[in-house]
This record gives C-alpha cells, structure tokens and sequence, in this order.
C-alpha cells in the first residue's frame, strides 16, 4: 500500500501517474472527485483518490469511533488483498486540509479531524508514504 | 550561478519567506556583481498594507545594498524588457498577483477562457524575465493545505495557484519551502 498525500492541487495525481507509468499500466483510478466510491478490487494496481471527499461524506452519519474503524477495516480489507498476490497494489491519494485555521462550522471541525486520522492510518498502514509539494516527493516513509 | 537562473520561495504567513528571499537575492548580488530589483505586486489599499510596505523598504534599505522597486500589481509581462543579465530580480508575491489579476473586473474570473490566459500569461512573463536576467527568485504563499470547500472563486484561485507553483517548480533550478524562517532546499543542487 503507497500513500500519497499533501495540499490541494499541488499535482499529487500527476505524480502519481508518472511514478507508476500508469500511461502504459494495466489501473483502476477511482476518484472521490467523482463520487465515485471504493468498489471491486478487479485491477492489480487500484488508485483511489480523493481520501478526504470520502471521509467528509461518512463524517455526515457517523461518529469518529465508526468513522476510525470502518476506514480501519477498509485498510485491513486492502492489505490482505495485497497479499494474495506479489504485484497487486493500493495506491491512496489524499489532499490535506489541516492546515488551516480551525473551522467555524461544527461539521467542518468533525471533517478535518477525521481526515487527520484517517491519514495517519492510512500513513500506519502503507509500506510507503510520499508527500508531495507541487509535484516534487518527499518519502517520508 | 548560471544566467537565467530561477528560484522559487514558498512559505506561510511570517515564515520568513520575504526575508530569506532578499538575503539570496542580496547574496546572489555580492556574488556576481549584479544589480538588484524588488518587483512588488502588492498595491497599498489600506493603512496596514502601507505600513507592511513600508516595514519592506526599510528592511531592504536597511541592508545597504541598493535595490530598484518596481511595483507592478499586474500585467507582469510588461516589465521584462527592462532588465539584462546583470540584474537580480525578486518578485514578491505571486498569490497576491493572481489575486490582483482575478478581481480585475467584476466576474470575468468565471470564464474558463480568461483563466487558462491568465495562468500562461503569468508563466510567460516569468520565462521571459528569467531568460533576460541573472537570477529571478519568485515569492508565494502556502495555502493549499486547508479545506478549499465549495466557494467557486477560492476553488478557481486555488487551481490556478496550485497549477501556477507546480509549473514554476518545474522550471525552476531551485525550489525551498520556508518554515519558521528556516529554508528546506526541495529542489536544486545543495550549496
């Protein structure tokens, strides 16, 4: 599992794509851009993008405890995935947003939070994690 | 220090990034017996920003070194022609270009047309300065890294500058990240 995270629009996406020739690889890029949402794992090497949009949308109906484990479980879901085969990958993009001053809605407080948990598990979970600062990588893991 | 050089500068609010940025530009000057431009694209609307403007001069004043302003709060491009490869130019900022050149007319912003000219017009008139000059280092601001949310100018802004700081990375023989004053080389060979 590799993910890739850093602000908004700082080219995580292209990096991504230029990192794993995704021109002339065999992928499934799922966008939460999109709304399109985590489905079957039916390509080796599966982007997902868009972490944040994700978590937003669960942060409507659930608490953080429901939030943590259920993306907990998505993320263990994916490991044991990888590990039925040598060249199957997860590839996890998320902007961060907490960087900013703190939100004045409720809503907006709960979403950062949980995105900030929701990438340090995903951080915990990934054999590698690359920053990216407008398209330059840092490997921080 | 090979002519035409570029070096980007990014960093938060009172990072220190203005500050780093005129100490290379002054080192750069020392170095090659070059000439030094502050170009500034901010425009003094209020007292606050005269008084940020004039805390500037004075800290370049106060350097000793001789340095000609240029104030340019848009339309970069037209000021190339004035510069030769002995000149240092230091171009503080870029977010507050864009913004300048955003809200130049009511709702022009919207068009798609308008946007995609103005992001090539900015790197234009970055290329052509740097291909006339020593050294130009560009100065922005970090602030992609909180929720842009649904606001269609901020989303169009944050594009913009987004697309605008990854080109110029790109280009650039040197790139640093600013942080509590302290520069973090991201690009370019270390010193």
């Amino acid at each position: 599992m590799h993910f890739i995270t850093g602000g908004a629009f700082n080219g995580k996406s292209g990096w991504v794509k230029g990192f794993y020739q995704l021109d002339d690889t065999p992928h499934k890029w799922i966008s939460a851009y999109h709304g399109e949402v985590a489905g079957d794992l039916d390509q080796n090497l599966i982007v997902y993008e868009g972490i944040e949009l994700m978590i937003r949308e669960w942060s409507h109906a659930l608490e953080f405890e429901e939030i943590r484990d259920k993306w907990q479980e998505m993320l263990a879901k994916w490991q044991e995935w990888e590990k039925t085969a040598v060249n199957r990958k997860i590839i996890l993009i998320g902007s961060d947003i907490t960087k900013g001053i703190v939100p004045m809605e409720a809503a907006d407080r709960k979403w950062r939070d949980a995105s900030g948990w929701a990438f340090q598990d995903a951080a915990a979970a990934a054999d590698r994690v690359d920053l990216i600062w407008y398209g330059i990588s840092q490997n921080i893991k | 220090m090979a002519e035409g050089s570029l070096i980007f500068i990014s960093g938060g609010v009172r990072s220190g990034k203005s500050s780093y940025a005129e100490r290379a530009a002054a080192g750069l000057a020392i170095k090659t017996e070059g000439k030094l431009h502050y170009v500034a694209a901010g425009k003094a609307y209020d007292p606050e920003m005269e008084a940020r403007i004039q805390r500037h001069q004075d800290d370049r004043e106060k350097s000793g070194l001789n340095w000609t302003t240029w104030e340019k709060p848009s339309a970069l491009e037209e000021i190339s022609e004035n510069f030769n490869n002995q000149d240092i130019i230091l171009f503080d900022c870029l977010t507050t270009l864009l913004n300048n050149e955003l809200f130049r007319a009511e709702d022009v912003w919207r068009n798609r047309e308008f946007q995609e000219n103005l992001s090539s017009d900015i790197l234009r008139a970055i290329t052509e300065i740097r291909n006339k000059c020593r050294a130009l280092i560009v100065v922005s601001n970090e602030v992609l890294n909180e929720p842009i949310g649904k606001n269609e100018l901020v989303i169009t802004y944050s594009k913009i500058l987004g697309m605008l700081h990854t080109n110029i990375v790109d280009m650039a023989d040197e790139a640093y990240l600013v942080e509590a004053g302290i520069p973090i080389q991201m690009k370019g060979e270390p010193e």
